[in-house]
């Protein structure tokens, strides 16, 4: 019996004491209401705009209607329609839907190529750090929006998949230099020293003993990113550079509002859009700052 | 034969500067020297911080490129092969770091902390491979349960246990403990170290032991060679160094020990004092104009001291 409790208060102990990275990205997240009407705010938000345009015909919406160019919000338009009769809510879901998903994929990619380019820089150091910094200083230096609307102009076969690509080709450097920074400073711990001793290969003190040990920052970087991918995505589309016309985007309903007429008058094409843009930024933003926050132990709250 | 020789072993490291980044000089963090440890026995390198003990022991492991010299181990030169050669002397070699606070990945449980040499040089199904881990956390005094713990769940002293228990599961043949117990208070450092005399006993260990505490040394060395700037200036056995030091560097450094008893407080200072005066007088009868000393003479079997 002595054993048997001997052994509960251990387990019980193990629980305390060791709380995971995630539990602690949770708590924070929890202890800071703002942070968690934001996620329950954008959990409801992707849910509604994932689930219904499950149920949506983008090539019905998309279709132009002749007979009802600027109808005001009713019954069989929720919130009115485009100067080509086209119904905006239909065009909010899968614009939001298209939006979201590309600024998702664009945050993925790059993060990939900036964590396997910042690691192996910081890794191994010297000439190939050189090297690699050296090429992202480049890209760097380049104005990426005029590159990026040269790349859509002559890309032949220009879709959501090459507006990802292009997208990604620029923003990786930046995740990269943080990436690096982080691993020059791991790498002179003891414990890669003591991995290599132990002849652990490099890809695996890479991957298994610096990489878990930079995960929250990648967390928290990803987050903040996310919001501003999803920026950019809207902004580019705001310009005409971003997804085509055929493409429903958010950026593609606000830039409706260049035209004076929409903008005074027929507040229901851009308006709703906006919103979103700002509420989903918003939203993001705030989990971020409660995830950065807990990435750093002298800035928790919980 | 010995079980390790090292050669004329230096490492340099190149000061940069002006045009194209140029080498203008090099730091001599360690500059020819050569000793050998037997098979068995520990040997102990001592210093004041800075002197080059730990480049010579991470030398030795692997871990810094030789500029120039040979470590021979057991007749084979090890220090010109390439990493992948390399690997085959890793089990043989070990070392046990100063630090037991980022020594250890504070991700890791324990039980991955220890099996990491197996899965990279034996394949051991998982339940041989926990009874192993086991075996050595036990071994070193830990409840066999805490494989499951993570590292900050333990102290200074028991984290530096499953620094050593990581170190012996390989069954090596030479650890360097790279100043074992400098970060553990005073208590904790007399119970690692005894712990690390059983374990010698027990798998046949030799220890190249770094340390600037000689307190420590004496209590765990059977050879010293004492350090300063990158070289030696005397080495010979315990008993040799401790009651017939011959240079002006390590008669300070013994000089310096503090003696716990107040009664001869007036000796101590008196001893001190002498000592002193003899370092500003002979200085030059110990190092040349540079500082540097002067190459090791032969005074016994064992003994060798660096003096004109």
């Amino acid at each position: 019996m002595k054993t048997e409790l001997n052994h509960s208060q251990q387990t019980e102990i193990q629980i305390e004491k060791s709380p995971s990275s995630l539990s602690i990205l949770w708590r924070e997240v929890v202890k800071d209401k703002l942070a968690l009407v934001s996620m329950i705010l954008l959990a409801l938000i992707l849910l509604v705009v994932y689930g219904s345009a499950i149920f949506l015909d983008q090539e019905k919406i998309v279709k132009v209607d002749l007979l009802s160019i600027y109808a005001p919000p009713s019954s069989e338009h929720w919130l009115g329609t485009d100067y080509g009769g086209r119904d905006i809510f239909g065009q909010l879901i899968i614009g939001a839907r298209n939006s979201f998903t590309i600024g998702l994929a664009i945050t993925l990619i790059s993060c990939l190529i900036g964590l396997i380019v910042g690691l192996v820089a910081g890794y191994y150091g010297g000439v190939i750090d050189n090297i690699i910094m050296r090429v992202i200083d480049f890209i760097l230096v380049l104005p990426f929006l005029m590159l990026v609307i040269v790349f859509v102009a002559i890309v032949p076969k220009y879709n959501v998949f090459t507006f990802i690509l292009i997208m990604s080709a620029f923003l990786w450097t930046g995740k990269a230099r943080l990436i690096r920074a982080k691993t020059l400073a791991e790498r002179e711990l003891d414990y890669v020293s003591a991995s290599k001793t132990l002849g652990t290969p490099d890809w695996k003190i890479i991957s298994r003993e610096i990489l878990p040990n930079l995960s929250s920052i990648i967390i928290v970087n990803l987050t903040l990113n996310l919001a501003g991918n999803i920026g950019i995505e809207s902004g580019l589309s705001y310009l005409g550079f971003g997804l085509p016309e055929s493409t429903p985007s958010l950026g593609t309903l606000v830039s409706y509002a260049t035209n004076p007429d929409v903008l005074q008058n027929k507040w229901w094409v851009w308006l709703p859009a906006s919103l979103l843009i700002l509420v989903m930024m918003l939203c993001i933003n705030f989990i971020g700052q409660a995830l950065k926050r807990a990435a750093d132990a002298r800035q928790r709250l919980g | 034969m010995e079980f390790l020789k090292i050669n004329h072993l230096k490492v340099y490291y190149p000061i940069r500067g002006g045009f194209f980044r140029r080498v203008n000089d090099y730091v001599r963090a360690v500059d020819d020297i050569s000793f050998e440890l037997r098979s068995g026995e520990t040997y102990g390198l001592v210093g004041e911080s800075g002197c080059g003990k730990t480049t010579t022991g991470r030398t030795v492991i692997g871990l810094i490129k030789a500029t120039a010299g040979e470590i021979l181990l057991e007749g084979k030169d090890i220090a010109k092969l390439s990493s992948r050669e390399f690997s085959r002397y890793r089990r043989d070699i070990q070392m046990i770091f100063q630090d037991p606070y980022s020594s250890l990945n504070p991700k890791k449980r324990v039980l991955d902390i220890i099996a990491e040499p197996l899965r990279n040089f034996e394949r051991l199904s998982p339940q041989e491979e926990k009874r192993k881990v086991q075996y050595f956390v036990e071994k070193v005094g830990l409840h066999a349960d805490s494989i499951y713990k993570y590292p900050h769940e333990f102290s200074g002293g028991q984290r530096q246990r499953i620094g050593i228990a990581r170190a012996l599961t390989l069954n090596p043949k030479l650890i360097i403990a790279d100043e074992p117990v400098s970060a553990l208070d005073v208590s904790v450092q007399a119970q690692v170290l005894n712990f690390m005399k059983e374990i010698q006993k027990e798998f046949q260990l030799t220890y190249l032991f770094i340390s600037h505490d000689l307190g420590i040394i004496r209590h765990m060395c059977d050879r010293i060679g004492i350090m300063y700037r990158g070289q030696f200036v005397e080495e010979g056995t315990s008993e040799e160094i401790f009651n017939n030091p011959q240079h002006i560097y390590t008669k300070r450094l013994i000089s310096a020990i503090p003696n716990a008893d107040p009664q001869k407080r007036k000796e101590q200072l008196a001893l001190r004092k002498q000592v002193e005066e003899e370092y500003t007088n002979s200085f030059h009868q110990y190092f040349n104009h540079d500082g540097k000393a002067y190459r090791l003479k032969r005074i016994s079997e064992t003994h060798s001291v660096a003096i004109l």
